[in-house]
């Protein structure tokens, strides 16, 4: 967990591939190169807590132990929630954001939809919890990076052709 | 000598625990968010180790361990940052301007970050791991490691940590060596018999990247009469969450492509955008209007991707003696770590970790390098290098029949 003094410049803290950091305070948490993989932000806006989850995989195979649950769309959003709660989080204020899962290559088999498996696993943990999912940049065929900056629960969502927009 | 893929996976996460811990210390000591970007491990000679790391000019620690594992940890800093890593410990004090202050910082910050590193590795293995008193060092990339081997063939293990902060010039690298036979002995302990692979065969598979990059880059010089150059750097063992790290968040354009077969995988041929626009300039027969990668440059280079592919398919088919299948090369113009977002999403559904081996295409004066990826199913890579006969290593030799 993050947290910074007041007043400083806001602290920055990566959010890596198969990861998911929660933070307090004025904290921005980035993470870059959401192609198929998908990218949860979660914000309780009176508590001030926020979190991210770059995610690969929509679910871990049956029977496969999950020792990265962050790698996992399912296990990383219960890991996710669960941390945000012992943080100070209310689960029923917390909202979330999407953004990724992209179809960037089309190799035409199952596998091409990791993306879209991706946003519809996520859909369905959050639905299961009662987490609004308030809202999305997801899809389509180009990658982005994202910064949610914790104190307000705006998430910048950049891409290469578009620039920068705010959700 | 036989290592497996389950004891690669237990060593390759005990140096990402020891390296968060020690980027948890130095993110304690200093206040800014240290995050582990990379860790790796890769088999490479003597000779390639002391190219690793180029002409930058290092600061940083050097402790040695002996008892259950042996061999040397280097903290480094290219020199530049070790400054303001200074300037962040000791606010005020002008770190760098008084070099006994500087020194005993980073001895300091070296000794903290390696104990971390080095109790990691203790624990879990069960063994006693004693380190030896922190030596400042200031050195050469090419000096940077002074690893006992005794000939320039002689293979090392690298293991490679590298630690980035918000701030651009503040990242550095632990890099630990252990004497290889200490090592093999540990991992052979770790060894499950099930997917066992012979370590002098992985040779292989650089021969197969060095030949296909070398078919790529013949089809660049004679479209674009530039001369080209090919360096094959070592194969690495990574989380497979890792992988997207070695390419920025800058644009790059170029092809993904498939490979079925023994082993499939996937490949990516990829210039960063400077060298895309430079690369296109060189295709086309004139200066087009737009800045950047218009519509008739990106289309230059889908082209020239297209017989990329095939001149790398021709030079890997020639080491393996069979023909190779794979998928029409797809045109990607994107920020590179989204590029290899949905590769990893691939074979992260079967595995955890993958072999990595990357190729730069460079050219004199810099004009333009293209980057080259492979990355092979695990499994299959390992069937694939079990039937190969034993003259197709190049380091086989009497070990091969070597059980250890």
């Amino acid at each position: 967990m993050s947290e910074s003094a007041p007043g400083a410049e806001p602290r920055l803290v990566r959010v890596g591939v198969a990861e998911y950091e929660v933070a307090t305070g004025d904290v921005v948490l980035s993470t870059s190169g959401l192609g198929s993989c998908l990218g949860i932000a979660l914000h309780d806006r009176s508590a001030g807590v926020g979190g991210l989850l770059h995610a690969m995989l929509p679910a871990a195979a049956e029977g496969r132990e999950a020792h990265t649950p962050a790698k996992y769309v399912d296990t990383g959003v219960a890991d996710l929630l669960s941390t945000m709660v012992a943080t100070g989080a209310e689960p029923g204020r917390l909202r979330a954001k999407l953004v990724g899962g992209s179809r960037m290559l089309d190799f035409s088999d199952e596998a091409g939809r990791i993306g879209d498996r991706n946003a519809e696993a996520a859909e369905a943990a959050l639905s299961e919890t009662d987490v609004a999912v308030v809202a999305r940049d997801v899809g389509g065929s180009h990658g982005r990076s994202v910064r949610l900056d914790v104190s307000s629960g705006d998430l910048h969502v950049r891409t290469v052709t578009d620039g920068e927009s705010v959700i | 000598m036989l290592v497996d893929i389950h004891s690669l996976g237990v060593f390759s996460r005990l140096a990402k625990q020891g390296s968060k811990q020690a980027a948890g210390s130095l993110s304690r000591m200093t206040g800014v968010d240290v995050h582990v970007d990379v860790t790796n491990i890769s088999l490479l000679s003597r000779r390639d180790l002391s190219d690793a790391f180029g002409d930058e000019e290092y600061v940083g620690v050097e402790i040695g361990f002996v008892g259950g594992l042996q061999g040397e940890t280097v903290l480094a800093f290219e020199r530049d940052s070790s400054a303001r890593l200074l300037e962040l410990l000791m606010p005020g004090h002008g770190g760098a301007t008084d070099p006994a202050m500087a020194r005993s910082g980073v001895k300091e910050v070296g000794n903290i970050m390696t104990s971390g590193f080095i109790d990691g590795w203790a624990n879990h293995l069960g063994v006693s791991i004693d380190i030896t008193p922190p030596t400042y060092i200031e050195r050469s990339g090419s000096e940077l490691l002074d690893v006992q081997a005794s000939e320039a063939d002689d293979q090392v293990f690298l293991f490679e940590s590298r630690l980035t902060t918000p701030e651009r010039d503040l990242d550095f690298h632990i890099y630990m060596s252990p004497e290889y036979s200490a090592l093999t002995e540990l991992m052979a302990a770790h060894r499950r018999d099930d997917d066992a692979i012979p370590v002098d065969k992985l040779s292989v598979f650089n021969e197969m990247m060095k030949r296909g990059a070398e078919g790529a880059a013949t089809h660049v010089t004679s479209m674009t009469g530039i001369e080209t150059t090919v360096d094959v750097s070592r194969l690495s063992f990574v989380p497979i969450a890792d992988a997207p790290d070695y390419l920025d968040d800058g644009s790059h354009a170029g092809v993904v492509f498939g490979i079925e077969g023994l082993p499939s995988g996937y490949l990516l041929i990829l210039f960063d955008e400077p060298s895309a626009v430079n690369v296109a300039e060189a295709l086309l027969p004139m200066e087009t209007e737009e800045s950047g990668l218009g519509e008739l440059e990106r289309s230059a280079i889908k082209e020239l991707g297209n017989i990329m592919t095939s001149g790398f398919i021709d030079g890997w088919a020639n080491v393996l003696g069979t023909s190779i299948d794979h998928t029409p090369p797809q045109f990607v113009h994107d920020m590179g770590s989204a590029i290899m977002s949905p590769v990893i999403a691939r074979l992260g559904q079967r595995q955890n970790y993958a072999f990595m081996i990357d190729s730069t295409i460079e050219t004199a004066e810099n004009r333009f390098s293209c980057d080259i990826y492979a990355l092979p199913d695990e499994r299959e890579l390992v069937r694939a290098l079990e039937a190969l006969g034993p003259e197709s290593g190049t380091r086989v030799g009497t070990d091969a029949d070597e059980v250890v």
